[in-house]
């Protein structure tokens, strides 16, 4: 599970960013005293329209960066206090995601195995049940530079679930994809719900969330507009359908305590 | 886990064409094929030169004097064809339209001065930036003075010897290798230097501006494995690399003496083998590793700076020029390893190496040397090691 509380992250501004934002602030605040919960077996959506924060925040969870303030716990465990510890239960998928291109999908696999430090035995099952999912048998020896989008991407999840994370975070997993490898995504993501992972996943699409997920976060330049499950999101909804709920959620003014 | 992130970079590198060119193929080819092509265009240059007719012009050479010596020269120094002038300015037009390539005045004195037993004053007449001419015109002088002292001294009745009253001789008490190592002691430090350098460039930017050109530091970086060791394992590489390529231009410019009969001095061959002991490669290496790793802890930070390949090279690339000014001071006599220089990093190991080739190089130096250099080693993967922990750094 993940437990967010009070996670704070601001970053300083440049001269040359201040001129561009046009602002005298010389700290500009990502991410303002989020707290919430992803449970087992759930899927948490964090929603939001760019720039609202939803990158720093899955950053943050998984441990690349670290937070300005509040606490992160990934199974129970301090992320802050032992990111590395954290992260042996953490597979993290980005839309953006790289990989070498000089190196074969099986090289990569291995590679990343290793740096999990997964066991051979549990490594060849792993790997024989990924690569039969994701029906890899075919380019497993060709370089990464060679094989199509879809295919990149079938090597990005198996790499993110070569240690058969307990919690897995997706940013924005199908941005840029097309229908067919983001559907693949979509069913990965499902798959992980299935098998009792706790998954948390961003998106800036309506449609995805509603598809997907359990629980909702709108968050909104930093801060949280709306948290509770997808049931209590529909019940609660005063717009004609969730696009436009979410936008005027979205637009409403900030409620300062 | 170092060892499996070395191995994984090694992997990656080597596939990479670019840094294959610059860590291998180049550093092995450029000496034999620069010093070959050098050779051969110098040698085919000095065999036309030689083999060239030329056409010497004559002017107040009134009784052929000097055009019967001319002609008495063997064919062996060169062909020639000679044509008298009436004035100098008609020769020197001549010249000017290169119908003829040497012109000798002879003053019309000249047979009064022979005879006064005077000095005669020749003039050659030509074109210096034209190959060969110089030499062949300083052959036929040699061949005239010759003859014209050995012509004075018959006239005198004296022997040659009469007129060396003194005779004073220097002789070079400095070994054959400290020569080599005086003369040419600033070349291998150089090379050293220079391709230690390039060749850690590109894999420093590859592995880590690359890294995030293409996206992959995000995931890399969520993986269980401290950043200093990820960081270390990416360090080997570049340093690998720089030596490999310090290695193979050593390697390139061996070959180029030994096998491809550049150096046929045979003297000189026996001292460089004489140099190229295991204990001289061994303290070379022992030098080059930690300006290696300097070099690598230099580049490293400004490659996570960077945001794209473009600006780490634009950066990097300048930084060479910092690098190679002082590795040449090498080649500049009287400049030697003291206690300020021991100071100057890369000044201090091209003088050192220079001095370990000349055999003349101290411990004291030596470890002075050595130290100096690994805490700059230690303090540049510090540095990396700081810029490699920052946020802003490592995601664009």
């Amino acid at each position: 599970m993940i437990k967010a509380t009070q996670l704070r992250k601001e970053f300083p501004l440049s001269r040359q960013q201040r001129k561009e934002l046009n602002t005298t602030d010389t700290i500009a605040t990502a991410v303002a005293d989020i707290s919430f919960d992803c449970q087992p077996g759930q899927i948490f959506s964090l929603l939001g329209p760019n720039g609202a924060g939803k990158t720093t925040t899955l950053r943050m969870l998984a441990t690349l960066i670290k937070p300005t303030s509040g606490q992160i716990e990934i199974n129970g465990i301090d992320a802050i206090q032992h990111p590395q510890e954290a992260r042996k239960h953490i597979g993290f998928l980005t839309g953006s995601t790289g990989l070498y291109a000089r190196l074969t999908p099986i090289e990569i696999i291995d590679y990343y195995a290793d740096l999990y430090q997964v066991q051979s035995k549990q490594r060849e099952e792993r790997k024989k049940y990924l690569f039969d999912l994701l029906n890899m048998h075919d380019f497993l020896h060709k370089r990464i530079g060679k094989l199509s989008t879809g295919m990149k991407q079938k090597v990005s999840i198996c790499r993110t679930m070569i240690h058969d994370p307990s919690v897995v975070i997706f940013d924005e997993p199908t941005s840029g994809l097309d229908v067919i490898t983001a559907e693949n995504i979509i069913k990965l993501i499902r798959d992980c719900k299935d098998q009792g992972k706790t998954v948390i996943f961003s998106s800036h699409i309506m449609s995805e969330v509603d598809l997907l997920c359990d629980e909702l976060a709108i968050v909104h330049r930093g801060q949280l507009k709306f948290l509770d499950s997808m049931i209590t999101f529909r019940e609660r909804m005063k717009a004609n359908n969730l696009t436009e709920e979410f936008i005027r959620i979205v637009q409403a003014p900030i409620t300062t305590p | 886990m170092i060892f499996r992130i070395f191995r994984k970079e090694l992997l990656d590198t080597l596939r990479d064409r670019r840094t294959l060119m610059t860590m291998l193929v180049i550093p092995i080819l450029v000496f034999p094929i620069t010093l070959n092509v050098f050779v051969e265009i110098s040698k085919s240059y000095e065999e036309s030169a030689s083999k060239e007719t030329m056409k010497i012009g004559i002017v107040g050479d009134k009784n052929q004097y000097y055009t019967a010596q001319l002609q008495q020269i063997p064919e062996s120094v060169g062909p020639k064809k000679i044509r008298v002038f009436q004035d100098s300015a008609a020769l020197r037009k001549a010249l000017d339209q290169d119908q003829i390539q040497l012109g000798l005045l002879v003053p019309t004195q000249a047979a009064i001065q022979r005879k006064n037993q005077t000095p005669v004053n020749l003039s050659w007449l030509l074109d210096a930036s034209e190959v060969g001419r110089s030499e062949r015109s300083e052959l036929y002088s040699s061949y005239f003075k010759a003859k014209a002292e050995f012509q004075r001294l018959h006239e005198l009745g004296l022997s040659p010897d009469q007129i060396k009253p003194l005779s004073i001789q220097t002789i070079n008490c400095a070994s054959e290798k400290k020569m080599v190592g005086q003369i040419a002691g600033g070349f291998l430090p150089y090379i050293f230097i220079a391709f230690g350098f390039i060749g850690c460039m590109y894999p420093a930017i590859d592995l880590f501006t690359g890294e995030k050109e293409r996206g992959t530091i995000e995931t890399l970086l969520t993986v269980p494995v401290s950043r200093w060791k990820i960081l270390m394992g990416k360090m080997l590489v570049v340093v690998c690399s720089g030596m490999v390529a310090a290695t193979c231009a050593l390697l390139g410019l061996f070959v180029s003496i030994e096998f491809l009969d550049l150096a046929d001095n045979k003297e000189l061959l026996e001292v460089i083998h004489s140099i190229l002991t295991p204990y001289f490669i061994l303290s070379m290496f022992a030098l080059l590793l930690p300006l290696v790793i300097f070099f690598a802890g230099l580049m490293i930070p400004i490659a996570i700076y960077a945001k794209s390949f473009k600006e780490a090279q634009s950066i990097i690339t300048p930084l060479n020029i910092l690098v190679v000014l002082p590795a040449m001071v090498g080649f500049f006599p009287g400049i030697a390893l003291d206690f300020q220089t021991v100071f100057i990093p890369v000044v201090n190991v091209v003088l050192a190496t220079k001095a370990l080739i000349a055999g003349t190089l101290s411990w004291a130096y030596f470890l002075a040397v050595f130290a100096l250099m690994c805490t700059l080693a230690l303090l540049a993967i510090s540095l990396s090691y700081r810029q490699f922990g920052k946020e802003s750094n490592i995601l664009n």
